[in-house]
């Protein structure tokens, strides 16, 4: 058998402290401060207190103009990382693909577009178009060519270290020889008010583990690991930096933004990276720890690393003060810094400490050592108890890191909160005032399945993502339950409230209880909290083809014996804002509807379910050729399933006039070489048109294979390039 | 100067969207926290948003404001303490 075991080949970082991994470490082996005071963008409230920010020209360095600032901080890291693995992408054919962690996406440049309405009353439409967290990943697959699976997590402050992770999952499954992984995020007006509003900034720069620490510090940056197979790199002759031996992820849910007191998710992420890398904890040598600086996640982390160690903790540090804290890119750039420490068998230090917490007891690393180093832990903590461990280990290490097995998938249950009636819609000012038809879900029917003091603070999406997850499943607190919920454009009610107040009121009077449900894993996570899943957490956001990668999400977890069972759906919703843009720019008419929903459906292994409702039982993801071919898309598709299965074609048309004729030359390409009658089916006319359309699409899909019994083929385009086509039997 | 805890009450009430309760039901001494209400972190966050925009009293540390948050009571003699005159 091929060696499937994931090893490092390359990699790129952009950072406060420096550009270029080598660069980058100097700083870190020093333990400089790459902190300074905010410049990029006025602070009426908080003035200039020191941020991790990016202080350089980034269009000068080479990155695309017409890009947001994460996709440029993320293509800057992606292009060092390519040239450091010396790969060619046009040699790996659809084997490589790209998967990173960004949370913050465009944000920082959309905020100038609601300031502009605001402040002018003028919609400019340029900043919105690279809105979604999900651009960099487009760019990225497109500018280098890589036409695998690509995806990109968001869930915060441990969406890269999650990435990393899957796109270890998709080698050692097999569905790719390469991926381009990591995370990247800019500062935006939105972290930052929404970090300050939760009184968790410390204005003096953060002290990781320090007794006098008070907060973080912001930073921003991208880090990119060009991630292969073992056979992958010898049979290219690639060098092998290092490898990526063991990773887990769990969930905390106990609250939206505070850890749990004693670390219990934190601890289970660790356990869990430890059993797959088939390592005891004592093969551990250095711990790169979350260490923000905030009292309770530094107090809640040591804690779980002394359960883990049982008293015998490994030199730790943290290396927060050296890039600010770089949200969803943390992870990734605290892989580089991991990696670099195998590799240089030094222990990187930690800026900022100088006196212990008798509260921790603990003192982390404080001046730069040599040390033997075989085996390094890297954690990541983010909003929602959202934990990823990862385990990096020395090239000249033999893995034992266990392989999936293939689990026959089928749906046990599936909830549907769904477009309901057509409903006019009047969008209030400074917006064009003006009216159309919306697909809406109008009130939530079954809202009053929640207690009144559980909705006091719950969003609608996040209401939306709770009610049908509990008509997917029951809570059963005897099985091990994953989440993966994504979203293609999160809780735009909440977002948008969060910075027109702080556009409009110049930072005063800050929304507290808004910021923790902007993040797209908020669901996610309030959906973990109660039905108390405390596997994997995890919130896909890929455009139209979001719903499918939350499916392969679960699915994963499903072949590694992480969960017992999977929840896995997508959830949207429309706003004032995202109606206006698009009607502003024509995206809708009569007949193609903005819409909104939410799906979850309950996955587990055929054999563990007593009346199952279908079987999902092919999934595969990549991208499209540019420009389109319907022959090479059918003969793509005849490749991965055997159409003789197949007796429904259900595509995601009527929707986006862009996508309109692609759907229908595909589907013309395959009813033709099926050679038995294939129907071509669509669901958007039903649903409407929105990110999470293709969730409504499956519980369709679900629903005919129940009922008919016949084999339905879901395919989905996305309008940046992504692709997925799933197989629904009964 | 004293402030009302009956308007204070109200004021909690609207600023933590709480449900289904009224003032009357919230005794001046009974815990916010924890046990009484079942507030959380985010709660207190907001609280002390309330106090600077209703009562212009700034507060940087969360460790600042924990003895106020006891209870009603505290709050109200925290705010008569601090409030500029």
């Amino acid at each position: 058998m091929a060696d499937r075991s994931p090893v490092i080949t390359g990699l790129g970082i952009v950072s406060a402290a420096g550009f270029g991994t080598e660069e980058v470490w100097r700083a870190v082996a020093a333990g400089t401060s790459g902190l300074k005071p905010l410049t990029l963008f006025q602070s009426p409230r908080y003035g200039q207190i020191v941020t991790g920010e990016i202080q350089r020209d980034l269009i000068a360095l080479g990155a695309p103009t017409h890009s947001s600032r994460s996709d440029k901080l993320g293509w800057l890291a992606a292009r060092e990382a390519i040239a450091d693995a010396k790969i060619d992408f046009q040699t790996c054919g659809d084997r490589a693909g790209v998967l990173l962690g960004t949370s913050v996406g465009g944000s920082y440049d959309s905020e100038l577009f609601l300031a502009t309405l605001i402040k002018r009353g003028k919609m400019r439409a340029r900043p919105t178009r690279f809105h979604e967290c999900s651009t960099t990943v487009d760019l990225i697959a497109d500018s280098f060519g890589l036409f695998g699976p690509s995806m990109a997590i968001a869930t915060a402050c441990s969406s890269s270290a999650l990435a990393i992770a899957q796109a270890a999952e998709m080698i050692m499954s097999g569905e790719a020889d390469v991926m381009l992984t990591g995370g990247a995020d800019s500062m935006s007006r939105m972290t930052w008010g929404g970090f300050h509003s939760l009184l968790l900034v410390d204005a003096a720069g953060c002290r990781p583990f320090d007794v006098t620490r008070s907060g973080m510090s912001h930073g921003e940056g991208a880090a990119v690991l060009i991630l292969e197979s073992e056979e992958s790199a010898r049979r290219r002759g690639a060098k092998i930096l290092a490898r990526l031996s063991g990773w887990g992820l769990s969930c905390d849910a106990y609250h939206a933004t505070a850890p749990h007191p004693q670390g219990a998710g934190a601890t289970a992420a660790m356990q869990s990276a430890l059993h797959r890398a088939g390592l005891e904890p004592a093969a551990i040598d250095y711990v790169n720890a979350h260490g923000t600086g905030t009292r309770d996640n530094d107090i809640a982390e040591t804690i779980a690393l002394k359960t883990v160690f049982h008293n015998r903790v490994p030199p730790f540090s943290s290396t927060k003060r050296v890039f600010g804290h770089a949200l969803a890119a943390s992870g990734a750039m605290e892989a580089v810094v991991c990696i670099e420490a195998l590799r240089h068998q030094e222990l990187p230090p930690n800026p900022g400490f100088s006196k212990c917490d008798p509260a921790i007891g603990l003192e982390p690393v404080t001046e730069l050592r040599h040390a033997p180093l075989s085996h390094v832990m890297s954690n990541s903590f983010g909003f929602g108890g959202n934990n990823g461990v990862l385990i990096f280990s020395k090239a000249a290490t033999s893995p034992q890191t266990r392989a999936p097995k293939k689990v026959q998938v089928a749906v046990g249950g599936i909830g549907v909160i769904g477009p309901g009636a057509i409903v006019i819609k009047q969008i209030t000012a400074p917006l064009p005032p003006g009216q159309g038809p919306v697909r809406s879900c109008g009130l939530l029917a079954d809202a009053a399945m929640l207690a009144p003091n559980q909705r006091r603070r719950l969003s609608r999406l996040q209401q939306m993502a709770i009610i049908t997850a509990r008509h997917s499943h029951p809570p059963d607190a005897a099985q091990r339950v994953a989440i993966a919920i994504g979203t293609g454009l999160g809780c735009l009610e909440d977002a948008g409230a969060f910075i027109e107040n702080l556009v409009a009121k110049d930072e005063r009077e800050p929304m507290p209880s808004r910021f923790p449900n902007s993040v797209h894993n908020s669901p996610a996570g309030q959906v973990a909290i109660d039905q108390a899943a405390r596997g994997m957490n995890a919130a896909p956001t890929v455009g139209e083809i979001t719903f499918e990668c939350a499916l392969w999400q679960g699915i994963s977890q499903l072949n590694t014996d992480e969960a017992d069972c999977a929840l896995v759906g997508a959830v949207d919703e429309t706003d004032k804002y995202l109606l206006s843009i698009g009607q502003r720019w024509g995206a809708w008419n009569e007949t193609i509807m903005p819409g909104e929903g939410a799906v979850v459906a309950s996955l587990a292994g055929a054999d563990q379910l007593a009346s199952p409702l279908a079987r999902v039982t092919t999934l595969k993801l990549g991208r499209y050729h540019k420009p389109f071919d319907a022959e090479r898309e059918a003969d793509w598709i005849a490749s991965v399933v055997d159409l003789s299965q197949a007796d429904v074609l259900l595509s995601g048309a009527k929707g986006f006039r862009k996508l309109e004729p692609m759907y229908a030359a595909v589907a013309a390409a395959l009813i033709q070489r099926a050679g038995k009658k294939l129907e071509h089916q669509t669901y958007k006319q039903l649903c409407g048109e929105f990110h999470s359309a293709s969730a409504f699409g499956f519980s369709i899909a679900v629903k005919l294979a129940q009922e008919r019994k016949c084999g339905v083929l879901l395919y989905t385009l996305s309008q940046r390039g992504a692709k997925a086509l799933c197989l629904v039997q009964p | 100067m004293q402030i009302s805890t009956h308007e204070l009450k109200s004021k909690v009430i609207e600023s933590l969207k709480l449900q289904d309760i009224t003032p009357e039901q919230i005794d001046d001494d009974a815990p916010l926290f924890g046990t009484g209400l079942g507030l959380d972190s985010i709660d207190a966050l907001e609280l002390v948003v309330l106090l600077e925009k209703d009562y212009g009293i700034v507060i940087k540390d969360i460790e600042e404001g924990r003895p106020a948050f006891r209870s009603v009571k505290t709050l109200a003699e925290f705010i008569a303490a601090k409030r500029p005159q």
